[in-house]
């Protein structure tokens, strides 16, 4: 009788990844990234995508190229290569995974957060946060019925060299802006939350902190005059107590540049060393019956947990939550969509976009879905706020599961 | 020997295969992997089997040997 182990080594590497990219999270809040928002790869790809295409998708509130995405795929990228993990390979049902990812975005920005941020939300107290990870739970169930009935998109293969770099080296262009925003040149087509903007009116009224007096970004010509936003010709455009109300939009929220690059380089590192997976845990326990990967999320949870006590921001409750609905059924729905499609893509956002930096040209087939699938979300006004739901939030759930459900019905079958 | 290909195979599907073939213990069994994350949790697999693992990486692709210990 040969010894079995469910709990390998591999458990506390795995759960020493997850207290790092926890507690880095966690802290990155209280250098300026928005709330149980240090590290989120949906709000973050959404906010890139919003830099480039924020005029035309109504992003102006989530437009910034966040730095922690260039450091992760840098990250990642440098750790494969010097262990000689880097490989380009590609050709497993690309265009499926684009879609998948622009599943898995849409249904992300209606929970608001991806299968990480869940985590750390919860580890910011945020009980709302349960509803999306039992929504987790249950976008893996569904997924595991398909993958026991022998899902696949098919095997990759080795792919020409230049496919394998393509994640890194438009991250490398993805710097130049970042760099050229940071120093006051960015583009004239791009789109930039100002640092701490508050939309007094969303897209027409914006004011920003200037030491401590407040500025008016939007319109041009407006002032502020005892607290008040008046306009050129003299009228009230928001009064005193509409500007003292507001709060900063989440994409001027941000930790300076480069904090979050080396924090972004950092994680990377650990992620792609570690393969830390967000929803892989829950996967491989019920799946295969193996705990390592679950030890991921949970030290995930107790580092951002902990780290949110010590530097007292940590808020328990349901209500007030930064950056978070109170809609259970739909945080539910929204994260097992989104975790569901995830499934069928074989691991988390974050994973995907390490395996992009690691050479798989088909992990960022499905990083690039994910961002013009932000861009439609927020265009087609799909994308919830602290309010709760859009209208048509439900609808867009509904066609995104029927879409899933046949992708995962057609691709069941043995590959060879 | 027997002998398990998940080169190309998305996760979990490395770590599902492994697990199939590893049913009836077998004494030896030979696994090509050609991602790191396919080999690493392979390796791991095999190694809470109670399976010595030997890894050889001199090529493109990850020859994992496994013997029953």
């Amino acid at each position: 009788m040969r010894k079995r182990r469910v709990i390998g080594p591999t458990a506390a590497v795995l759960g020493g990844a997850g207290l790092f990219i926890g507690a880095v999270a966690a802290w990155l809040v209280s250098r300026g990234n928005p709330g149980n928002m240090g590290l989120c790869i949906a709000c973050f790809l959404r906010d890139i995508a919003g830099f480039f295409a924020g005029s035309v998708t109504n992003q102006a509130a989530v437009a910034y190229i966040r730095p922690e995405i260039i450091g992760i795929v840098l990250g990642a990228m440098g750790a494969a290569v010097a262990t000689r993990e880097f490989r380009p390979r590609g050709g497993s049902a690309p265009l499926v995974r684009f879609a998948l990812g622009f599943a898995f975005m849409s249904a992300a920005l209606i929970f608001l957060g991806c299968t990480v941020r869940a985590w750390l939300r919860l580890g910011g107290g945020d009980l709302t946060a349960m509803w999306g990870i039992l929504g987790i739970v249950a976008g893996v169930l569904v997924g595991i019925v398909f993958l026991k009935r022998g899902f696949s998109l098919g095997r990759a293969a080795a792919v020409a060299k230049p496919l394998g770099w393509v994640l890194p080296a438009l991250t490398g262009l993805l710097l130049v802006f970042a760099l050229m925003a940071a120093f006051g040149t960015k583009p004239g087509f791009a789109t930039l939350t100002p640092e701490d903007g508050r939309a007094v009116v969303p897209g027409e009224v914006v004011v920003k902190p200037d030491g401590d007096t407040l500025v008016v970004v939007k319109p041009e010509g407006a002032t502020i005059v005892g607290g008040a936003v008046i306009a050129q010709d003299g009228s009230v455009l928001a009064d005193a107590e509409a500007v003292a109300a507001t709060k900063p939009m989440p994409g001027g929220r941000r930790a300076a540049l480069a904090v979050s690059l080396l924090a972004g380089l950092a994680i990377g590192v650990v992620a792609q060393r570690t393969r830390f997976c967000s929803i892989g845990g829950i996967r491989d326990a019920i799946l295969v019956n193996r705990y390592d990967l679950l030890f991921g999320v949970v030290g995930l949870l107790v580092g951002a947990t902990v780290v949110n006590l010590l530097l007292g921001q940590y808020l328990l409750g349901f209500a007030g939550q930064p950056v978070a609905h109170n809609d259970a059924f739909g945080s539910f729905a929204a994260m097992g969509v989104a975790t569901f499609s995830a499934m069928l893509l074989g691991g988390c956002p974050f994973r995907q976009v390490v395996m992009g930096a690691e050479g798989d040209s088909d992990s960022a087939v499905a990083v690039g879905g994910m961002l013009v699938g932000a861009g439609f979300t927020h265009w087609a006004g799909l994308a919830s706020s602290p309010a709760g739901l859009a209208p048509n939030a439900w609808l867009a759930l509904g066609v995104m599961l029927v879409l899933l459900v046949a992708v995962a019905v057609l691709g069941s079958r043995k590959t060879a | 020997m027997k002998e398990l290909d998940v080169r190309g195979l998305s996760c979990p599907m490395p770590l599902m295969r492994a697990k199939e073939a590893l049913a009836d213990s077998p004494g030896e069994m030979l696994v090509r992997a050609d991602s790191g994350t396919a080999k690493a949790n392979v390796v791991a697999l095999l190694a809470d089997e109670g399976y010595a693992v030997v890894v050889d990486h001199s090529g493109e692709e990850y020859l994992i040997t496994a013997t029953l210990a």
